[in-house]
């Protein structure tokens, strides 16, 4: 029984072949040609949109692959907002911080996603790196003039509505790839800052990304602005420094001068420095004939937590 | 290919025909079951006489995970092999998201003519990686689900590339939403995809069983051939291309030894719990760890102060040996089949470090650290290396670690223990690989 079944699968599909290289119009759409499958396998594996859309795509423009594209391009970013929209309010606490420094500015940035599956994603990586040049050129914009030292802060909101290029917004953006990846997505915050020339910026992302290059990305961020310290020793430092503030979490920058107040401390400064315990980060920083003037520490998740509290 | 693609249809089509019968056995096999949930209805017992298999579902999000896994519940409640859970009772697992510590065991179980499943969902990467290596839960074969409508999304890879991570051999592929996709070429269209992917990740591409069907009409009871038959193929096909896990019984045996006593008039006892395997009277067996190792053999063996011939895994025991001292063994050794183990220095591990919440450290640590590592019986200080890409670990992340031992122990892969500093417990973790002990570590520690 199983022969005969296979027998008549055999032929019926031959005879599809050949009937569709001459009769292809007399063909109403309710099975697929075998032209018309090579093209959906080579449409799906060019855009990744589910099959069933890039069946529509073929069908609506009669086998135009360029075509075909385009309209899923636009029907993504639609159907991306209606997906945004219905899983809004979906609690999204893992995610990238994403951190990239270009010569006296830096900016690091928070993206905030459900699983950490998704973290993983190169749409996503793509999506933070897209947020922190964003937020990079609309601080350029914004301080051309200004000289010194400048650190803006920006909540959710006010990223959603920068502009990436060709007119679109980060929330567009935010939408294409929600659509994408199915799952809710918000852009949580972002910093800038920028620096005098004669300041430096120290930078530790933790739990990385490997592969992306340009922007660091992991689940913790800190940006450490220090001055002076060697010549040449200055990414070195800003490094120990940087990794410093991610581990220990300190919550204020305190005096040089501070006396340390054992395991809870909270002040930068007086804490024990975690590539040497046998000194406290001022005393480190003295050796280096350093100062540090600030610091931002980002950890993926905490403001989210923290509201849901 | 047309050829290719008929003779698929073919073996598609004969898969979806043999389910009448088997439906039929399962229902035979119901019967018993059935009547035995009735009669402990006020406190069910746990029957043990069906082999334990742990079975996850992977796929990406909306394809219908949770559905399939109440559909499968619901299929065979049908049969009394299992309870229905709704959608929503799997989906959130409230108690768990209250404590805000994802340990995600399976709360799902089914049982099938041959077997008794505990089914899990994946939380997510970091969570899955914790539970497989604090232990709680286990995969030994999962169900990939993919739309017919969608193919492989983002998120099936990630899953794929999670499940050949933590070692899940077998994967069985179900094409879900079937009824939603007019027409059948489609779905081999599908199946093609996801064959591809699995030989991309490793995985035996050409031969995974594919079953096709659509979890929601077996819900809600329409298109049999799609909804209740395809779900019981699917479980028929699980039943068949998952392996059992070996059993403990089957393994060497190895009793870590808790104490040792001196009986006069009848020479030395060692006590502790059978990690696995079979002792009988009479058996060659070998002690080992703390820098020693001695070849014996069991004359006697007790349990609540009654002899027995024979003792096997999960018994408490105490072994009479021949022509050992008692100042010869200590706790912490092992006693062994000779040659079945080994101790060793180096080691690499897979390490879940707890977070400050969990009763972790809320500091980081780096290389040359120094915690007490328990294992079995033993406890011994270690000395930690990180990977060259980590410069620090942070706590509640899991991290790849050498650790290397002040004396070599009994250690091999696949053994979980335990870090410990001062009053701490700072993590947990897997062996994944012995490395070889090299000179220096010797001289280091005196």
């Amino acid at each position: 029984m199983s022969f005969t079944f296979l027998f008549r699968t055999v032929t019926r599909d031959f005879a599809k072949i050949s009937v569709c290289q001459h009769v292809q119009s007399l063909h109403t759409g309710c099975r697929l040609l075998a032209a018309e499958k090579a093209l959906l396998m080579k449409l799906r594996k060019n855009t990744g949109y589910t099959f069933i859309n890039c069946k529509k795509a073929l069908e609506k423009f009669d086998n135009d692959i360029a075509q075909a594209e385009t309209w899923l391009n636009e029907q993504a970013q639609k159907e991306g907002w209606s997906k945004a929209n219905k899983l809004q309010g979906r609690s999204a606490k893992e995610g990238l911080v994403g951190l990239f420094i270009q010569d006296t500015a830096a900016v690091m940035v928070e993206v905030n996603c459900e699983t950490d599956f998704v973290a993983r994603n190169e749409k996503f990586q793509q999506l933070v790196k897209d947020v922190a040049f964003a937020t990079l050129a609309h601080h350029r914009n914004k301080t051309q003039s200004k000289t010194g030292y400048v650190k803006s802060v920006l909540a959710g909101d006010e990223l959603s509505k920068l502009g990436v290029e060709e007119g679109a917004s980060l929330s567009d953006r935010v939408a294409v790839t929600i659509g994408r990846l199915g799952e809710n997505m918000s852009v949580r915050r972002a910093v800038t800052v920028e620096v005098p020339a004669e300041w430096h910026i120290g930078s530790y992302v933790h739990g990385g990304v490997r592969g992306q290059t340009e922007v660091a990305m992991g689940r913790y961020g800190a940006l450490v602005v220090f001055q002076a310290g060697e010549k040449g020793e200055w990414e070195v430092l800003g490094r120990k420094l940087g990794q410093h503030i991610v581990g220990e979490a300190p919550v204020s920058l305190g005096n040089m001068d501070d006396l340390p107040c054992g395991e809870s401390e909270t002040r930068l400064l007086p804490q024990t420095f975690l590539g040497d315990p046998s000194r406290t980060v001022a005393q480190f920083l003295r050796g280096q004939q350093a100062r540090v003037l600030d610091f931002v520490r980002f950890q993926c998740g905490e403001t989210a937590s923290e509201e849901a509290k | 290919m047309a050829a290719l693609v008929g003779l698929r249809a073919c073996f598609s089509a004969l898969q979806l025909s043999s389910p009448g019968l088997l439906h039929s056995s399962f229902k035979l096999s119901a019967v018993p079951l059935s009547r035995r949930t009735f009669a402990a209805e006020a406190k069910k017992t746990y029957s043990r006489e069906k082999p334990h298999v742990n079975i996850g579902t992977i796929g990406h999000v909306d394809h219908g995970k949770t559905t399939l896994t109440a559909a499968i519940t619901k299929v065979l409640s049908d049969a009394g092999g299992a309870n229905f859970k709704k959608y929503e009772d799997i989906d959130n697992a409230p108690e768990e998201k209250a404590r805000g510590i994802t340990i995600n065991a399976s709360h799902v179980e089914y049982t099938t003519a041959n077997r008794h499943y505990a089914h899990t969902d994946c939380p997510g990467h970091a969570d899955y990686v914790k539970n497989m290596i604090t232990g709680t839960s286990q995969m030994d074969g999962c169900i990939l689900v993919v739309a017919a409508t969608d193919g492989q999304m983002p998120q099936t890879r990630e899953h794929l590339l999670l499940a050949r991570q933590i070692g899940v051999d077998h994967v069985v592929v179900f094409i879900n939403k079937a009824d939603a996709v007019e027409d059948k070429e489609m779905v081999e269209l599908v199946e093609i995809e996801i064959r591809e992917l699995l030989t991309e990740f490793g995985y035996d591409g050409e031969n995974t069983p594919v079953v096709v069907g659509s979890a929601l009409c077996a819900l809600e009871n329409r298109e049999p051939e799609l909804g209740v038959n395809a779900v019981m193929n699917l479980l028929d096909v699980v039943d068949s291309y998952v392996p059992l896990p070996k059993r403990e019984l089957e393994k060497p045996f190895l009793l870590p030894i808790e104490g040792v006593y001196s009986i006069p008039g009848r020479g030395t006892v060692v006590t502790g719990t059978m990690e696995r395997g079979i002792i009988k009277k009479g058996d060659d067996c070998e002690f080992l760890g703390h820098n020693r190792s001695f070849k014996s053999v069991v004359t006697g063996i007790e349990m609540f102060h009654k002899s027995l011939d024979r003792a096997e895994a999960g018994d408490n025991l105490g072994a009479l040996v021949r022509g050992l001292k008692r100042e010869d063994i200590r706790r912490g050794m092992v006693m062994c089949k000779p040659g079945s183990i080994m101790p060793y220095q180096t080691i690499k591990a897979q390490v879940y470090v707890l977070s400050k919440e969990e009763g972790g450290r809320h500091k980081p640590f780096v290389t040359n650290f120094m915690p007490v590592m328990f294992s079995l019986t033993w406890d011994m200080a270690c000395r930690v290396t990180l990977p060259d890409d980590k410069e620090m670990v942070m706590p509640g992340e899991d991290t790849s670690l050498t650790l290397t031992l002040r004396q070599p122990m009994v250690l091999e892969k696949g053994q979980r223990f335990t870090l410990r500093d001062g009053n701490k417990t700072i993590g947990t973790g897997l062996v994944t690989e012995i490395l070889a002990a090299k000179d220096e570590d010797q001289s280091n520690w005196g």
